[in-house]
């Protein structure tokens, strides 16, 4: 996204030698991020030929006499208290983790782009009312809040799972947005398209939000690892994803009544969630600083 | 019935019972000033009275004596009773022993008993327990299926003399000594000030037992009983229990591990590892408790006996046995509990045995099993191992679609049960209350007879060989015989466990003991010294 980016705006904001991309591209952390994320999206993609790279293809083939054998031998991580597979566990929670991830932080970004847009361009009654709006949901307990949500909601999909999380997390995207647009609104080239009496929508689409979706995708990455996280915390509690899906959440909150006998019904999961989440947000940071010099420490 | 309850307060709570877990663990030890006391951890009860309780069996059976008493050798004792007798099994006198008095000193009489059962029985009183006594001639007049009440009293029940009165049973039962045995509390006699304010009482019940309460009952807080002076029965081996109210029972485990409880139950996720953390401190007591399978016979997928004995046989009793639950179950072979006098064990045969190739061929013979198959059962219960076990098997056994989901709480799994509103194998299990064959075919195969829709196979002939056996059974239950023939040809729900209640306690007791109901004998626990 950024590479797109960058060349439109670099006549505007910065130098050609300090462009995003060269920024980016100096950094060691980048690639390592990028290559596990590249990784894990492909496991996401792929998850049956590659659970079957160790001879388990199947999630739910599990042997109750293979209960929570150790890792080694056919089962790489080793087996759960149901005897499945627990690296093709791991590796099907991974499409389930991305896949909460990236819609809940999808749906944040619409609702944010346009509720934010329009209080930070136009300003006034409708920037008092999604102010308000921002800070009745700031005020609520995320987690009491989704509880109760998932809990009155009968069938926990995936799907239902980030609709509830979106509905609880767009408003810290939602003031970003309004306070990137608000910089971007008072640019001189805003006001020379206003000038020339360009209608809003036009500047709108062409000036103002590509000009402050960057420090926006910045979070937003970081959201997708925040995400991750608030869906496995939820799952874990009992009120996020139930059987028969396949979550980390799910594997860590099962292991968590084991763990003293057996611990590495835990270490697996929590290795992988670990590993996305870190890089999620690894990534977030360095964009953001990457688009936002004067804001490096 | 018990655990049931519990399930259905440990679901949606989660968060609560994070919270406030960590502030209940005050009550410990109290042996330092030189007193026999013991703590133990319990679900916080709501209510106390006999007739209403359904989570402080523990608390009852400490606060009130019953008139029988049913021993672990299987024996009938007379408590409270001096004799329990009947000559046609309908009419039964029962005579009381002199000088036993309440907890505020007035005597127990014949009229406390008549009293009490009447207001159990009494319709607009809403008693949980009532069922209890709906066999006692004059039940259906209190409660009328439409509009009040015309009166107040059973016409089944006469008092003679002061301790002496008479029950006349709806038809002959040779179990009527059992059912006012140590864990049907309804038939507990209660005090004449109890009738006055029914609310009061609630709060400061007053019983006829060895231990008499102590303070006023204020939910989550801590029930502390002491042992009453003039206790006419057998002295108990303690001076005070305290029951201390828990939201998660996980949580009781962990204190008597950490030496700050005497007593807990365990719950399923920690059997596995309970024996080996508690050793000789782990107790599982054989209890009158039995899981099936329940089956949609509403859905037409279901209709085939061979379909539901190909479920039966493709589940692995043994294996899930010893990985979800440590060993402590038994795998069911009839259709009663075995601790049940009488019960034919191994009539199920070959339908309870783990063979996959048999159910396999079984099922294909019947034409199959079309669409997938949910398996559904209450959340939040710690169930979830189990049935993703059971529909593990099925899936791989049989090639069936088969998942496990649980409801959001006990209600909603309750409501879609009663309402026959599920289209899958479900969850079905019957503690009963005293042991015989009886207590358990009852709910399971009389409509209306306790646990809605648990088998849903109500059946004529069923109904009258539980009759029959009721009224003719010589005493060692060998008459329920045919009645488990009956169910054995149509086979309506796989009999999964004949259930054990598991306790663990602390160093403080050196030996657990319990009686046929399957829970702990508080008036017998041994202390280390």
């Amino acid at each position: 996204m950024s590479e797109q980016l960058a060349p439109q705006q670099a006549p505007l904001v910065a130098p050609a030698d300090r462009s995003v991309w060269a920024t980016l591209r100096s950094r060691p952390l980048f690639w390592v991020c990028s290559v596990v994320l590249s990784l894990l999206g492909l496991i996401a993609l792929l998850p049956g030929p590659i659970a079957g790279l160790f001879g388990q293809p199947d999630p739910r083939a599990c042997t109750l006499a293979d209960s929570a054998l150790e890792p080694g031998g056919a089962h790489v991580f080793g087996t759960d208290l149901q005897g499945c597979d627990i690296f093709a566990n791991v590796v099907y929670g991974t499409q389930t983790s991305l896949f909460i991830g990236l819609l809940t932080t999808v749906l944040c970004l619409v609702i944010a782009m346009v509720l934010g847009t329009l209080a930070g361009y136009y300003g006034g009654v409708a920037d008092r009312i999604v102010a308000r709006l921002t800070d009745v949901f700031l005020g609520f307990p995320f987690l009491l809040g989704a509880i109760v949500v998932l809990n009155s909601i009968g069938a926990r999909s995936p799907v239902t799972v980030s609709l509830v999380i979106a509905f609880f997390s767009w408003p810290t995207l939602a003031r970003l947005v309004r306070s990137s647009v608000r910089t971007v609104r008072s640019a001189e080239y805003v006001q020379a398209a206003s000038a020339m009496g360009l209608r809003d929508r036009r500047i709108l689409l062409d000036h103002v939000v590509p000009n402050s979706l960057g420090p926006v995708l910045a979070i937003a990455t970081t959201m997708v690892g925040s995400v991750i996280v608030a869906e496995s915390t939820l799952t874990f509690l009992g009120v996020g994803l139930r059987s028969p899906s396949i979550s980390w959440g799910l594997q860590l909150s099962t292991a968590q009544s084991y763990f003293q006998s057996e611990p590495h019904l835990l270490v697996f999961p929590s290795i992988f969630l670990t590993v996305t989440v870190l890089s999620l947000i690894t990534l977030g940071d360095i964009l953001r600083d990457a688009l936002d010099p004067k804001g490096r420490s | 019935m018990r655990r049931k309850q519990r399930t259905a307060t440990a679901g949606v709570l989660l968060v609560a019972a994070m919270a406030l877990t960590a502030c209940a663990t005050g009550g410990s030890d109290a042996a330092d000033d030189g007193t026999r006391a013991i703590t133990m951890g319990v679900t916080d009860p709501g209510t106390l009275t006999p007739g209403r309780q359904l989570v402080a069996y523990d608390f009852n059976m400490a606060v009130w004596a019953p008139l029988t008493f049913l021993e672990s050798d299987g024996t009938l004792t007379y408590v409270q009773a001096e004799s329990i007798e009947s000559d046609d099994n309908t009419t039964w006198t029962i005579t009381l022993k002199d000088g036993w008095t309440f907890h505020d000193g007035t005597p127990v009489t014949a009229q406390s008993y008549v009293d009490s059962w009447n207001t159990v029985a009494y319709g607009p009183n809403a008693f949980e327990n009532s069922g209890q006594v709906a066999n006692i001639v004059g039940y259906t007049d209190l409660n009328p299926a439409e509009g009040e009440p015309t009166g107040t009293e059973m016409s089944g029940l006469t008092v003679v003399d002061d301790s002496t009165f008479t029950v006349e049973l709806i038809g002959p039962d040779s179990q009527f000594p059992l059912q006012v045995s140590q864990a049907q509390t309804a038939m507990y006699p209660m005090p004449e000030s109890a009738f006055d304010d029914l609310d009061a009482y609630n709060t400061h019940p007053i019983g006829n037992g060895p231990f008499e309460l102590q303070d006023d009952y204020v939910e989550n807080e801590p029930m502390v009983v002491t042992a009453y002076e003039d206790y006419a029965g057998d002295e108990p081996t303690t001076d005070q229990i305290t029951f201390v109210p828990y939201t998660d029972d996980t949580t009781a485990y962990t204190d008597v591990q950490a030496g700050n409880l005497d007593i807990s139950s365990v719950p399923a996720s920690r059997l596995p590892q309970a024996d080996e953390e508690f050793g000789d401190s782990f107790y599982s007591f054989e209890a009158p408790g039995i899981s099936y399978l329940g089956l949609p016979l509403w859905d037409e997928r279901y209709q085939d006996v061979r379909v539901r004995q190909a479920i039966s046989m493709a589940i692995d009793r043994e294996t899930i046995n010893d990985v979800i639950y440590g060993g402590a179950y038994t795998p069911a072979t009839a259709f009663t509990p075995a601790i049940e006098p009488g019960t034919p064990e191994g009539i199920c045969g070959e339908l309870c045995e783990y063979d996959p190739e048999a159910a396999k061929a079984l099922l294909d013979e019947a034409g199959g099993f079309e669409g997938s198959m949910e398996i559904y059962f209450p959340g939040g219960g710690g169930l979830d191992e189990f049935y993703n076990a059971i529909a593990n098997n099925l899936r791989q056994n049989l090639g069936v679609d088969a998942t496990a989901v649980p409801s959001a709480d006990w209600a909603e799994f309750s409501d879609k049960r009663t309402a026959s509103d599920i289209d899958g194998p479900f969850f079905s299990r019957w503690g009963a209350l005293y042991p015989s064959q009886q207590a358990t075919l009852r709910p399971f195969f009389v409509e209306n007879g306790g646990c809605a829709n648990c088998i849903p196979w109500y059946d004529e002939s069923v109904k009258a060989a539980i009759d029959t056996a009721d009224a003719t059974d010589p005493g060692d239950g060998s008459a329920y015989a045919d009645v488990q023939e009956l169910i054995l040809e149509e086979f309506p729900a796989p009999p999964l466990f004949f259930e054990t209640y598991s306790y663990v306690t602390s160093d403080a007791i050196s030996e657990l003991v319990t009686s046929p109901v399957g829970n702990p004998r508080l008036t017998h626990v041994e202390l280390a010294d």
